[in-house]
């Protein structure tokens, strides 16, 4: 679409200001990393630090006895990428299962699908870790990454609602020339679910870099914590606290989720697939 | 970047052809980081070397001492290796309880005096008891009272740790300076209103109880002679519904003159020190735990802030000793007799001690606060001087609360917001509070 | 024939396989476990004694806080989820535009969506919805003078979590540009070509063609306001108030289970929960027959 230049220059500031809005909480993060301890508290209503205290940065990273924020980050990493690769993958065929081949069992599945997200994590956390616990799997990244190689439910639907938006005459056409479903799969719904695929990697990156409470119950030892659960463990409320190396910390756990954010984004708007058929 | 991602995709495919083998593969490129430690868990054939598991919650200073004790206590006991598993308070709880119902709590495990009795009554904690007398476990140097804040059905459970006494904190010149009257050491309620009226009439409020009616009305209760809860821990302690109504009338009024913080202003709170109304220079006075003195002090660095007794009348009747925090061990542990050796060497090293400097509490050995006094800060000594005080002007605590009482807790501050916010008149809460609460001790010692 | 069909039986199990398999390792026995649970007193360290229907009859008959949260769920969901999938529909249609800018536009719409259930977050919404907060001190500016704290404040407190999950828009909003994106452009073309104006396109090509995504997000954004746990667990320290008005369901869940250790009580809570739930998605399900179109037709 092309807009004539008022109409662009209305629109980018109505858009920035909006913007602007938008992202007072991480330009608030950024500030109050940047402050000396005792101003957090008594300006937190401002923005601009009376004077740059880098050295957050520093006591923050130093972690806790020892381990520090290079350990975490690393830990977070492994875990992360590893779910989130086992996640797309393994959701993206069985979306292709549940959309596009008719079997027997079908329905059940996609009902048990729906119903394993809208039953409250509370009550199966104490099952679930008895389980892990009898595998042998405890203090070990196992149980954080091994279950997403075996489909996210919300992945599955959300692929499952863009294969649908997928013609079905294309499948028919590329059976006719010889395709398998497998075929299908990867020749036909592979290359047009793209965006699919990236925006839920962008979100398995998040969630589980986010994720602290399975972390807090599987890991034991602070050198296997992934970041989310190190942040947790700078505060009490009874004791001083290094609020400025919270600060700086949080901040900075910001920084990959935003980056593999801003890389992948484009790929959602832009595609992946622009070579596709059309309808 | 497409390729990239049908690679991925054509290869899962293929090994998913081949019996779904992808789960199994990067299961193994998962455990390859911590393959080691899980080889090492099961070196303890040999006799020598001990690996112990030891479980707190806290902050990132008490995790740094603590960490720097372990380490201390390794170098001495070669053969000793031991693991921390840290959390923050919530989150302590929610990782502890899976870990007991597969029966794999740590060998010592901080426990918290509302928790106690949950996890005692139910067999989790082992009896101390062996190791005291056999003096594996050293408690000399620890007075009779301070060792039975640990008990649980006469069973000794837990060692305590270090012990708090409720206070009020004044900040003494803003007082002077405004000329309002400094209440002596054995005010009373009355008195306190007066404070309040006093400071309003500046510009300034008191101190409340903010939610905690959990901690103040029990202590009120103690100052008339009552007790929250009956001695088998089934019904409430008290006969009469009137220390309810003159407790909440009381502090009603206070609310309702503004001496005291709003409620919907408290409730923004997080409860961390930085935002304490004395600190922020909003309140005269502020009441508390012994503890939680040191983190206030210390932010406000213009003024010195002092310690004073709660009000009474009744107050050596009132007042007791709080075992801040315990050490446990789980009666799952295959090496009580390490963690016991652990446990003593925690609360009587003076070295260690003056690691710890009373984080966990005023220390319960008579020998290590005494080798503290010399390198405590002017605040902590304030603390210290305070507890010592509060030693010879107190009554024994009430045991532990009976299981259930976390519930009964929030009923109670659940109705003292509806009365405040005057959505129920307070005899009726009263009434209420009875029933409820009575329940739910019922419903819990089945 | 019938080989081919039984092909179409094998490849199904092939594809969907692996959760087939993750359902039964993973999720059945603590689902089932659950269950069983529910009709019981476990309390974590003793062994369950059955109890029958005495947990979903307290729950029922007896429990009155359970009112409270039902009412203040259901609020929260109806207020919640159309306000966020109005404000994400609309931002995907502004940036869904070539503009060079436009990346940065999107991650500053996303970006709250990142900052999760940190301390920070609770300690900076103070910063906001305080007495002395943004929120105010913007009254104060345009001559509405007002002291009062909206967290604390039994009546604005709920709406502040309301506030807080439409300013985190950002995920639904990336699933709605995903959809758009998937619209052929030719669609656009030939609408153009009739002269339909911009009204026009968006009501017969846009929002049909982007119905399964509605729907998805519809769906998903439903179960997870019924599941919303972590802005009230810190906004009102876990404890639900003011006077309960922020009484989350699962929030009381959490509490049951964790720090009250009824997690007899507390499944039953969660099973109720799904059953709700569950029949308010086949509802929508349902329903979308009329709404949803699809490109594939009988599938």
């Amino acid at each position: 679409m092309t807009m004539s230049t008022p109409k662009r220059v209305l629109y980018h500031v109505l858009v920035g200001i909006f913007a602007l809005f938008m992202i007072y909480p991480i330009l608030w993060l950024a500030a109050s990393s940047l402050k000396p301890n005792d101003e957090i508290f008594s300006t937190a209503y401002s923005l601009i630090p009376s004077r740059l205290e880098f050295a957050n940065y520093v006591s923050g990273f130093m972690g806790f006895g020892g381990t520090t924020f290079a350990t975490f980050f690393k830990n977070s990493f492994i875990i992360v990428v590893l779910s989130t690769v086992g996640a797309v993958v393994s959701s993206a065929l069985v979306a292709f299962g549940l959309a596009r081949t008719k079997f027997f069992g079908q329905k059940f599945w996609f009902a048990a699908m729906m119903a394993t997200m809208m039953l409250p994590q509370d009550v199966v956390i104490v099952p679930q870790y008895v389980m892990f616990a009898k595998f042998g799997w405890l203090s070990s990244f196992k149980p954080l990454i091994v279950p997403h190689f075996f489909g996210t439910p919300f992945f599955i639907f959300l692929i499952m609602q863009f294969i649908r938006t997928i013609p079905g005459e294309l499948d028919e056409a590329a059976k006719i020339d010889g395709c398998s479903k497998y075929g299908v799969f990867y020749r036909v719904v592979l290359p047009l679910i793209g965006p699919a695929l990236i925006t839920s990697a962008i979100f398995s990156f998040y969630w589980r870099w986010d994720d602290f409470i399975n972390p807090l119950i599987y890991l034991n030892s602070p050198d296997k914590f992934p970041v989310s659960l190190a942040l947790k463990l700078f505060l009490d409320g009874e004791s001083l606290n290094n609020w400025g190396g919270m600060f700086a910390m949080a901040t900075l756990s910001l920084l990959p989720v935003v980056i593999v954010f801003f890389i992948f984004q484009k790929y959602i708007v832009e595609g992946i697939s622009t070579t596709g058929l059309k309808g | 970047m497409r390729k990239a991602l049908s690679a991925v995709l054509l290869f899962s495919l293929i090994t998913g052809l081949i019996g779904c083998s992808a789960g199994g593969s990067s299961d193994k490129s998962a455990s390859g980081g911590d393959a080691a430690p899980a080889t090492t868990t099961s070196a303890g054939e040999s006799k020598d070397p001990v690996k112990l598991r030891i479980a707190w919650w806290g902050g990132q200073s008490r995790h740094d001492y603590t960490l720097k004790v372990i380490e201390m206590y390794e170098k001495q006991h070669p053969n000793v290796t031991i693991e921390p598993e840290y959390a923050p308070f919530d989150d302590y709880w929610k990782k502890l309880a899976p870990q007991a119902v597969a029966g794999g709590l740590p060998d010592i495990i901080q426990m918290d005096i509302s928790y106690l009795s949950q996890y005692a009554s139910r067999n989790q904690l082992a009896d101390l008891k062996p190791f005291t007398d056999s003096g594996t476990l050293n408690v000399a140097d620890v007075s009779e009272n301070a060792l039975k804040g640990g008990e649980v059905d006469g069973k000794l459970v837990a060692l305590n740790l270090g012990v708090n006494a409720l206070q009020t904190t004044f900040d003494v010149e803003t007082m002077k300076e405004n000329g309002i009257d400094i209440p002596s050491k054995d005010w009373t309620w009355d008195d306190m209103g007066k404070l309040g009226e006093q400071a309003k009439a500046k510009g300034f409020q008191i101190g409340g109880f903010a939610y905690h009616h959990e901690v103040f009305f029990p202590y009120y209760l103690r100052t008339i002679g009552q007790k929250m809860y009956s001695d088998d821990g089934k019904t409430i302690g008290y006969a009469d519904d009137q220390a309810f109504i003159d407790y909440f009338t009381r502090y009603q009024q206070w609310y309702d003159k503004g001496y005291i913080l709003s409620l919907d202003k408290e409730a923004q709170k997080k409860g961390v020190a930085e935002e304490d109304e004395i600190v922020l220079g909003h309140s005269i006075s502020g009441i508390g735990w012994s503890n939680q003195f040191l983190a206030v002090a210390n932010l406000v660095k213009d003024r010195p802030l002092e310690l004073n007794p709660m009000p009474g009348p009744g107050t050596k009747e009132g007042l007791f000793l709080k075992p801040s925090m315990y050490f446990s061990i789980a009666e799952s542990s295959k090496q009580k007799e390490e963690a016991a050796k652990f446990i003593s060497f925690f609360i009587n090293d003076i070295e260690a001690n003056k690691l710890i400097k009373g984080e966990r509490g005023v220390p319960v050995s008579s020998k290590v606060k005494d080798a503290l006094k010399p390198i405590l800060t002017e605040n902590e000594a304030k603390i210290f001087d305070y507890v010592t005080w509060a030693e010879s002007n107190s009554s024994p605590a009430d045991p532990p609360n009976p299981i259930g009482s976390v519930e009964v807790e929030k009923l109670l501050r659940d109705l003292s917001e509806k009365i405040l916010f005057k959505k129920i008149p307070i005899d009726q809460a009263a009434a209420e509070f009875r029933k409820e609460a009575n329940a739910i001790l019922a419903r819990s010692q089945k | 024939m019938k080989r081919l069909r039984d092909n179409e039986h094998l490849t199904g199990y092939v594809f969907t396989s692996p959760f087939v398999l993750g359902f039964l390792i993973f999720t059945l026995y603590p689902v089932l476990s659950s269950l069983y649970y529910s009709f019981t007193d476990y309390n974590l360290m003793e062994a369950p004694n059955w109890l029958g229907l005495d947990n979903y009859k307290r729950m029922f008959m007896e429990d009155d806080k359970i009112g409270k949260s039902f009412q203040v769920t259901f609020t929260y969901v109806l207020a919640s989820v159309p306000l966020r999938l109005i404000f994400a529909l609309f931002v995907a249609m502004i940036l869904n535009v070539a503009t060079k800018a436009v990346g940065l536009y999107r991650s500053a719409f996303y970006l709250p969506s990142l900052i999760g259930g940190s301390v920070a977050v609770s300690i900076m919404w103070q910063q906001i919805f305080g007495d002395q907060g943004l929120v105010n001190s913007f009254l104060n500016l345009i001559g509405i003078h007002t002291s009062t704290s909206w967290i604390g404040n039994p009546s604005t407190a709920l709406w502040t979590l309301i506030a807080l999950s439409t300013w985190q828009f950002g995920s639904s909003m990336i699933i709605f540009l995903a959809g758009l994106k998937n619209i052929p452009k030719d669609y656009y073309e030939a609408a153009g070509v009739d002269g339909a104006n911009a009204v026009r396109r968006f009501f017969n090509i846009t929002l049909p063609m982007l119905s399964p995504i509605i729907l998805f997000n519809l769906t998903l954004q439903t179960i997870s306001a019924f599941m919303t746990f972590t802005p009230a667990y810190i906004i009102s320290r876990g404890e639900g108030g003011p006077l309960d008005q922020t009484l989350l369901y699962s929030l009381y869940l959490y509490r049951k289970a964790f720090s009250h250790f009824e997690m007899g009580y507390a499944s039953a809570l969660a099973w109720v929960m799904l059953l709700i739930v569950g029949f308010l998605t086949l509802l929508i399900f349902k329903s979308s027959t009329r709404w949803v179109h699809y490109e594939t037709k009988g599938d």
